[in-house]
């Protein structure tokens, strides 16, 4: 058992090297794909809750820029902004969810085409 | 590397996407599904070529970030909403073990605890509530709406006209920041972690005590020379000498970003918290029934006796 080395100590005994430059590339470059799926997941989806679902890839691959800059530039500060994506989408989710119960209970459908007039129900 | 070859990659993708968004037969949407795959595989190995000289483990990123974006290509492309919503959970997976590559363990658990753990479980219960239940296995048994996407022809267009921006804008600043940037940062990774551990006097005390179990009072902030950290202390017999603290003690991941949250954002803390407790206040008001109550029991409802003043 003392043989096998934990997380614990192989994360503390990691020096804290600069980043490959080939990693990083890699990581940002799917840090676009997740934005860029998930831009056109909420253009194409009609059911309002994948909508919502497709804004919190985009947080994803925002976060995930983010990581990878603040790693790239050994600042934490990268880490804490991804924090306040945390609390934006917990918070967006609440209020979206929220709405899309109170949308399906006047008009029993998710379908975001349902309510493409803009009138007084 | 080459516009053209990133533009034709980022072509491939989306006529892959469209056949599988499109697509009603099987054999449509295996070729699609081939083809996004082939210019996906033809952006990453156009990145990796682009990029010389260094040489590393890259595997983890690439196994990982290929899970990520296969995932989320289910997550908008499945046409049940709930395994839409499984797919997302592997997204949020697999981005936390990219997390964990770069370094950011506490953001990485913090992403899978409120993730996969709060929020998604928030929308599966949404979508338990608003979906009707579907009556038979596979496409048929989901809803039309679920089936047939939106003018997916422009959202793509706009979508890969995006990512190849982004992918050219990624890497032309690579290349100057890599080469004018390395030598300040290696030196800030050596003195960043012993500065964050000076701004944590308890913790700091604690540390030299490690050393030296006499201290009694840490006298400034750890300097660093040759790779090896040093602090001035006094020890409790008066006597001022310099330690030289552990490795180990340098502070881990959590620590950082504690301090980091605490000690530089703290305005912005106080207003996650405002924005926590309106978006409470906004679902409580939003999901509330709206009930008409009539006189008596308005009456009884704010707690008055039955009947009116007029008894």
């Amino acid at each position: 058992m003392s043989m096998l080395p934990t997380l614990g100590t192989v994360l503390a005994e990691t020096p804290a090297e600069l980043i490959d430059p080939r990693s990083m590339q890699i990581v940002l470059v799917f840090s676009a794909l997740l934005f860029v799926i998930g831009l056109v997941g909420f253009l194409t989806r009609r059911n309002m809750i994948i909508m919502f679902l497709c804004t919190e890839l985009m947080f994803q691959g925002a976060a995930l820029a983010m990581i990878a800059f603040g790693r790239m530039h050994m600042d934490v500060s990268g880490q804490v902004f991804v924090i306040f994506i945390l609390t934006v989408a917990a918070a967006e989710a609440a209020l979206a969810l929220g709405l899309v119960i109170l949308l399906y209970r006047k008009r029993d459908t998710l379908d975001a085409e349902a309510w493409s007039e803009l009138r007084e129900c | 590397m080459p516009p053209t070859t990133l533009y034709s990659a980022c072509v491939a993708s989306a006529i892959g996407l469209y056949l599988l968004m499109r697509g009603t037969r099987g054999g449509v949407r295996g070729f699609g599904t081939i083809l996004a795959l082939g210019g996906l595989a033809w952006l990453l190995s156009e990145t990796f070529a682009s990029i010389e000289g260094a040489v590393g483990p890259t595997i983890v990123p690439l196994v990982f970030g290929v899970i990520a974006v296969m995932a989320a290509v289910r997550v908008i492309t499945h046409r049940r909403p709930v395994f839409a919503a499984l797919y997302f959970i592997l997204v949020v997976v697999a981005s936390a073990a990219l997390f964990l590559m770069l370094h950011a363990e506490f953001m990485a658990f913090a992403l899978i605890i409120v993730y996969a753990g709060a929020i998604l479980i928030t929308y599966m219960f949404v979508l338990m509530l608003a979906q009707q239940s579907p009556t038979e296995s596979g496409d048929a048994g989901s809803a039309w709406y679920d089936r047939t996407p939106r003018e997916p022809a422009i959202a793509l267009l706009a979508g890969f006209i995006l990512l190849a921006t982004l992918v050219e804008a990624m890497d032309g600043s690579r290349a100057r920041h890599f080469d004018t940037m390395n030598d300040s940062v290696a030196a800030r990774a050596v003195q960043q972690p012993w500065d964050d551990l000076g701004r944590m006097p308890r913790e700091l005390l604690r540390s030299a005590r490690l050393v030296d179990p006499q201290v009694a009072e840490v006298l400034d902030t750890p300097k660093v020379a040759d790779g090896l950290a040093r602090v001035r202390v006094r020890l409790e017999d008066g006597s001022e000498t310099e330690l030289t603290l552990s490795p180990a003690s340098r502070p881990s991941n959590t620590r950082v970003v504690g301090l980091g949250l605490v000690a530089d954002y703290p305005v912005s803390l106080e207003l996650a918290g405002v924005i926590l407790l309106m978006a409470m206040f906004g679902a409580v008001v939003l999901c509330r029934k709206q009930m008409e109550l009539g006189e008596d029991e308005a009456r009884q409802a704010a707690g008055l006796p039955e009947g009116g003043p007029q008894q």
